[in-house]
């Protein structure tokens, strides 16, 4: 009843093609655009901006890379992190070596660097697969790391080694380091990150999506059929290292400011994975909401653990309450107790929480932490059990009840 | 639909409550890591710090009768949830404390927009003694440059060091590189010669390929700057080389009293230089006991508040407690903000008389600052693991400034055209 797609015909084959052949797909995305770019950027805080939606965006931007390699095109990678670290410095370098180039174009053109890197890395991809493989993109994330740590002009023979943003002004309004104010910061990377997307959800739909996904079905199969296997693996490993390449040059650009050698290490790539495979692999939009889980909660969490429940905010209190609501309602429609039962659960533990609050009860920073990651490793766990495919799947068996809803089949 | 309505009932009862006179503090928010893999050397820290501000809430009241709200924002020393601590406490906070010399890298230039003092008490960036350039960073009381000039001071005390061989075991990071500058120009004028040695940050509890380097190199002395797990590394990995512990040599950090307890007597003559020690006899620590131990309030236990580092977190606390009450008594008001907090760090003046009255005497060299100075160089003691505990051996040494003046200015410069544009103190006149 509520995603009623009774009567909405399509009467030519560019109807039947759209990108949202539904009109409620259409008008969510329309909503979450609006959200991202209009209502957050009014009415966000600094700390928002810095916690939760500028790296929200960026590790979706690396986990959409990361996807349309091991998603897509079924070839697995553990180098992410690396190949983030390749777009860092060739936009450091870049902007450096020529520091009045345009910032937008610096960090467009960064992802290049990385794509050729990836590329030379995905040769073994020709012939070894699965785990294999795994271990070849191992060796390029242990070997760029020691070659960022190693080769000082990368640095610019910076005597801590690390790599730090300058300021650096586009018409006249710093975008990048520390003068640079969040909202303009956030501004650049939605729209490169809507850019990213638009042209990733296009490539995986289009021909090249669909070599990529025949080759991850059955590669003897498409060979079979006539698809070129070594443009197919080697085109993959381009874009998603392009995608993967301006999220890392995003990420210390647009965010951290500053970057050390081994900030690029293997527990970013397993991040990235991680936002990947709770995502859901080979979809665009479980990206984002598997950043939102992996990198975005922990952040909430602990506000919440931090504030006093009961003197929060009257925005907060209706946005907590409202989230909790939806996630009940969404949960009841798809008929998955479970999930209810952990959305009531959670506002139940808020509500417990402040009224142990209001009796003096305090928990130390330490415990929180300690909480926090119990929490969350809890909840990847739940995730995984009540929808092996990731949120993006979850998401689309709402979507399904949602359809026939108020009846059950 | 139930729990909402009373989750919405709640919210609205909590936030009717919530608008109750905020009440005076001095808000000091700590970045601490009492989780993660630096937590063994995090822990003692901050248990140093938060007791002595837990002494000054209970015995005096706070700092000129407004409490101090000593918060820790637990970071598990990630640079990540370093900078969203960061940006959690700052609206209220007067000041920040980064601990790590990662967080202070990315936090260092937000500071200066969001002016904000930044306190990293012996770590940070050592140009920040610069005051007319890091006009809001202080490392008090010491810095590592200072560090690593005192130590060849201290290995000269035996003769010249020219043709000796020195192996600087560090960790590959930020951190350990820091005094690479400082060493290499000591290197040219002594003539001795520096073999830098990298630790990874993964090789840190398996350094055998560096212990192996070190065995065929045969320095005369290895001066070690490691932090976390590389210091336990390293120690056990010279004891089972058998390499003579009186030729090893620590920065502060590499100076925990765990570390060493794991190799007992055979760390015999290990050492460690220090702007701080463990005084147990001190005044202060009697207070600490009876009003914050013996009351519940401390998380710490005997045998921690005995240690190096229990007492350096005193001290870290006591300087900051020293800037505000300086600051206080300048402007006249107690409830001071960050500008009056960086005045009050920039004029410090911690005397003998002053560490005897706050019971701290010879647990920190009395040291002053400037608007020009913001590290005090106060020098500080070369400590010896006598198989038990750490013991001084040596008279306070004070680092000679003047012979790298002109690196703290060049490498001070440097960061400020890198990250043009860099607000300066013009005002200053002073000089170091």
């Amino acid at each position: 009843m509520l995603y009623r797609t009774a009567g909405q015909f399509k009467t030519s084959y560019v109807a039947d093609q759209a990108l949202f052949p539904v009109k409620q797909d259409a008008f969510l995305l329309g909503v979450l655009l609006v959200l991202a770019w209009v209502i957050f950027p009014l009415t966000a805080s600094e700390f928002t901006f810095q916690t939760l939606l500028i790296p929200i965006l960026i590790y979706a931007l690396a986990a959409m890379g990361l996807n349309i390699l091991t998603g897509f095109a079924g070839q697995l990678s553990l180098g992410t992190g690396a190949f983030m670290g390749v777009g860092a410095y060739a936009c450091y370098k870049m902007v450096t070596i020529f520091p009045e180039m345009n910032l937008i174009v610096a960090l467009l053109l960064s992802g290049f660097f990385s794509a050729g890197i990836g590329v030379a890395f995905g040769i073994p991809s020709l012939r070894i697969k699965g785990f294999y493989l795994a271990i070849a993109t191992l060796a390029a994330q242990f070997f760029l790391v020691w070659l960022f740590e190693k080769w000082s002009w990368l640095y610019n023979y910076n005597a801590s080694g690390a790599i730090q943003v300058p300021n650096l002004e586009m018409f006249g309004t710093y975008v990048s380091g520390p003068q640079a104010a969040s909202v303009t910061e956030y501004y650049i990377v939605l729209f490169v990150v809507t850019l990213l997307t638009m042209l990733c959800i296009n490539f995986t739909r289009g021909n090249l999506g669909r070599t990529w996904k025949a080759t991850r079905d059955m590669d003897i199969a498409a060979e079979l059929i006539g698809i070129n296997l070594m443009k197919s693996k080697l085109t993959a490993f381009a874009v998603s290292s392009y995608v993967v390449g301006v999220a890392g040059a995003l990420y210390v650009f647009m965010w951290k400011g500053a970057a050390e050698p081994n900030v690029f290490d293997i527990p970013l790539s397993f991040q990235v994975l991680f936002i990947a495979i709770i995502g859901g692999l080979g979809s665009i939009m479980g990206n984002y909401l598997g950043a939102i889980l992996i990198v975005g909660l922990p952040v909430v969490l602990n506000v919440v653990a931090g504030t006093q429940v009961f003197e929060m905010s009257n925005t907060a209190a209706i946005f907590l309450t409202a989230l909790i609501a939806a996630a009940t309602f969404l949960f009841w429609i798809a008929r998955n107790m479970w999930g209810m039962g952990v959305a009531i659960a959670f506002g139940a533990v808020t509500l417990i929480y402040g009224y142990a609050q209001l009796q003096g009860f305090r928990i130390e920073s330490a415990l929180i932490e300690h909480v926090n990651v119990m929490i969350i490793g809890a909840l990847i766990v739940f995730f995984l059990i009540i929808e092996p495919h990731g949120l993006n799947q979850l998401w689309r068996l709402i979507r399904e009840k949602l359809i026939i809803w108020p009846f059950p089949h | 639909m139930k729990h909402f309505t009373k989750i919405a009932a709640a919210v609205a009862l909590g936030t009717v409550m919530g608008t109750a006179a905020i009440a005076q503090e001095l808000y000091t928010p700590n970045l601490a890591y009492r989780t993660g893999p630096f937590a063994a050397t995090g822990i003692p820290l901050m248990n140093g710090q938060a007791d002595y501000m837990a002494l000054l809430n209970e015995r005096d009241g706070g700092i000129g009768g407004i409490p101090v709200n000593a918060e820790e924002c637990e970071t598990g020393y990630s640079t990540e949830k370093g900078v969203e601590c960061y940006e959690k406490t700052k609206g209220q906070a007067i000041v920040t404390q980064p601990w790590s010399t990662g967080i202070t890298l990315q936090v260092l230039p937000k500071t200066n927009v969001d002016e904000i003092p930044i306190l990293a008490p012996g770590y940070g960036f050592s140009p920040m003694a610069d005051g007319k350039v890091f006009q809001w960073a202080f490392n008090v009381p010491s810095g590592y440059w200072d560090a690593a000039d005192m130590i060849i001071q201290y290995l000269e005390q035996d003769g010249s060091l020219d043709g000796k061989k020195i192996a600087f075991l560090h960790l590959d990071h930020p951190y350990g590189k820091e005094p690479l500058p400082l060493l290499e120009k000591l290197a040219a004028d002594k003539g001795f010669e520096l073999l830098p040695i990298p630790v990874g940050l993964k090789e840190m509890q398996n350094q055998s390929a560096q212990w192996l380097q070190i065995r065929r190199e045969r320095p005369d002395n290895v001066v070690m700057w490691g932090w976390g797990a590389m210091n336990a590394g390293a120690i056990t990995e010279a004891v089972k080389t058998k390499f003579p512990m009186e030729n090893m040599l620590g920065v502060w950090w590499a100076g925990h009293d765990a570390d060493l307890r794991l190799v007992g007597d055979e760390g015999k003559g290990y050492k460690s230089i220090s702007w701080s020690f463990p005084n147990p006899d001190a005044p202060v620590m009697q207070e600490v006991k009876e009003m914050v131990f013996d009351a519940g309030l401390s998380q710490s236990n005997e045998e921690e508040m005995g240690g190096v580092f229990y007492g350096r977190g005193l001290v870290m606390s006591m300087i900051l407690a020293e800037g505000i009450k300086t600051a206080q008594d300048h402007f006249g008001e107690a409830q001071i903000d960050a500008t009056h907090l960086r005045w009050g760090l920039e004029n410090l003046n911690i005397t003998e008389e002053r560490l005897e009255e706050l019971g701290m005497a010879g647990m920190v060299p009395p040291f002053s600052t400037s608007c020009a100075n913001h590290t005090g160089h106060s020098g500080g003691w070369m400590l010896e693991w006598d198989g038990t505990k750490f013991v001084k051996v040596s008279d306070l040494l004070t680092p000679n400034v003047d012979a790298y003046a002109d690196l703290i200015a060049s490498a001070s410069a440097d960061y400020a055209t890198a990250n043009a544009p860099w607000a300066m103190n013009e005002e200053c006149s002073a000089t170091n």
